[in-house]
């Protein structure tokens, strides 16, 4: 297992995991996409309805970003994964909520919470990779773009019109957040990548100290008495 | 690394040194996470003191809950782990958001624990720290943890410091970025939403109590640290000289070494805080200088009072 993308061919990430890696986010942010497609009405008479706009639209440019910036090759594992995908991000009802339409919504930002928050694409590229490279470009851009597009997603969960539900709320986007994980490790794990070390990395600015021998253990700073 | 179970969390916890030893509980600021320690670990250990450090909810390998995160479960996390660590002597140091946190676990269980010593900390939340520290979150919102990183370090850390290290700066960055997400960082940031002021309940804290602040933060301010020293019966100002918020980070050795030294004065009958205020010497092994008496320890100049 390695934490990174790669080994590089010819300094480029392989097309076999660029073409896995955009499929999966294509099926999450397509669904994301289809799912804001049918909330948005076709006139805005509310503020939040002019956010699912903006989200609806930013979520449009990563699907042609990816489509464009992937060095496609032919995968035949796909052919079941997309479809266990897929059935995954179908809508879920809200257990706990009478209101069906405001269960919808819930479950609507917990699978943006979870789509924008759990997979980190950019974090797969290896270090010193090039920022000019189309698809590390396009890794970089969805997560730093995710980071805003989650803020939407923040304010409407943690709001207080859900505050009297606030534990199904968690419930909700804990459980999403659960199922985005398992099928995002699940991808990475395909492609021998496992990110699960990062807490083991050494801080780059970190000094050392030399640890004292257990002879010399005595109190070392004494109290200078006014 | 051993994981601790704390209600339906998993925490990840390392413990160093003598399991018979007196214990350090070490608690991370916003960004930190269990690595961040490592000097201390050393150094305490070789102190014969058995030390625990451990990730908060929301930060390095613990759980992290995707959107509440409240301030009293991670004080029922300490809990959980200073209970682990059986009779011995227990002495609880934590680091700016992990002062808070050392903070309120020492209000409410202060009979658990030996000594406490807050690090650039902070009771209440006053209109220069609130704004602060909406800025650094609306940094950490638009702009990413990168960003957050960015407006930290020199925030932080001596110029001195920064200098020597320049040519890491980048790799510091990506580290920090890659260990921590936006959306845990946002929601320890969040916990301070519906922040109480702690003060009306600093004089519950009946345990020897070394409060540290670095000479030039100006993030946690002396008028932050003072509200502690005024209210908190057995305590002592210690500012550490020419140092900034982050002044475990840029000056570990000595830091260690005045955790060590109060933990044995408290162990011995020593320690008498007196609400007293002293500064640290300037390397480890240095006595404390008492500060000068009429003079004002809240002013940057020296006017007499």
């Amino acid at each position: 297992m390695k934490p990174f993308l790669g080994p590089l061919e010819h300094g480029r990430i392989p097309a076999l995991q660029q073409t896995r890696v955009s499929a999966f986010l294509i099926s999450a942010h397509g669904a994301l996409t289809r799912q804001l497609g049918v909330a948005i009405p076709a006139s805005l008479h509310h503020g939040w309805q002019v956010e699912l706009h903006s989200q609806y639209c930013r979520e449009m440019e990563i699907l042609s970003l990816l489509g464009r910036a992937t060095s496609w090759v032919p995968d035949p594992a796909l052919v079941f994964q997309m479809w266990q995908w897929e059935m995954a991000w179908l809508p879920r009802p809200v257990a706990g909520v009478e209101d069906r339409t405001q269960g919808a919504l819930i479950d609507l930002a917990a699978f943006g919470h979870a789509l924008h928050t759990v997979i980190r694409p950019a974090a797969l590229l290896p270090e010193g990779f090039p920022d000019e490279d189309p698809f590390a470009l396009a890794m970089r851009r969805i997560e730093f773009e995710s980071g805003r597009l989650m803020q939407a997603q923040i304010l409407f969960l943690k709001g207080p019109q859900l505050a009297p539900v606030r534990n199904v709320v968690a419930s909700a986007v804990e459980a999403r957040h659960a199922q985005v994980r398992e099928l995002w490790q699940n991808l990475l794990h395909s492609m021998e990548i496992d990110t699960s070390g990062r807490h083991t990395l050494t801080p780059a600015y970190q000094a050392r100290v030399q640890p004292v021998p257990a002879a010399a253990a005595q109190p070392s700073v004494a109290i200078r008495e006014p | 690394m051993p994981t601790l179970t704390s209600g339906s969390r998993q925490i990840s916890y390392v413990l160093d040194g003598p399991s018979d030893g007196p214990a350090f509980v070490l608690v991370n600021g916003l960004t930190q996470y269990i690595k961040i320690w490592e000097p201390f670990r050393e150094a305490l250990a070789g102190r014969g003191f058995r030390v625990a450090t451990f990730d908060l909810l929301g930060q390095g390998n613990s759980d992290k809950p995707s959107l509440f995160i409240g301030q009293d479960d991670q004080v029922a996390v300490l809990r959980d782990l200073v209970d682990e660590l059986g009779d011995q002597p227990v002495f609880l140091a934590g680091i700016s958001f992990g002062a808070v946190i050392a903070l309120r676990y020492a209000i409410a269980h202060s009979d658990r624990i030996s000594g406490l010593v807050p690090m650039s900390a902070f009771a209440e939340l006053t209109p220069q720290l609130s704004l602060l520290g909406n800025a650094l979150r609306t940094g950490l919102v638009l702009g990413g943890t990168t960003y957050l990183q960015d407006l930290l370090f020199p925030m932080n850390l001596s110029d001195d410091y920064i200098t020597e290290r320049l040519d890491r700066l980048e790799d510091a960055k990506r580290k920090a970025w890659l260990i921590n997400d936006l959306y845990a960082l946002q929601n320890l940031m969040e916990s301070f939403i519906d922040f109480q002021p702690l003060t009306p309940q600093l004089s519950s804290i009946g345990v020897p109590t070394m409060i540290m602040n670095g000479e030039f933060d100006f993030f946690t301010p002396r008028k932050l640290h003072e509200s502690l020293r005024t209210h908190i019966p057995d305590s002592a100002l210690v500012i550490v000289q020419r140092a900034y918020h982050a002044f475990t980070l840029e000056k570990p050795a000595l830091s260690a070494a005045l955790l060590a030294q109060f933990a044995d004065d408290v162990l011995a009958g020593r320690w008498h805080g007196g609400k007293k205020v002293w500064i640290a010497p300037e390397e480890p092994g240095g006595a404390l200088i008492p500060f000068p008496a009429n003079y004002d320890h809240l002013r940057a100049l020296p006017l007499q009072l």
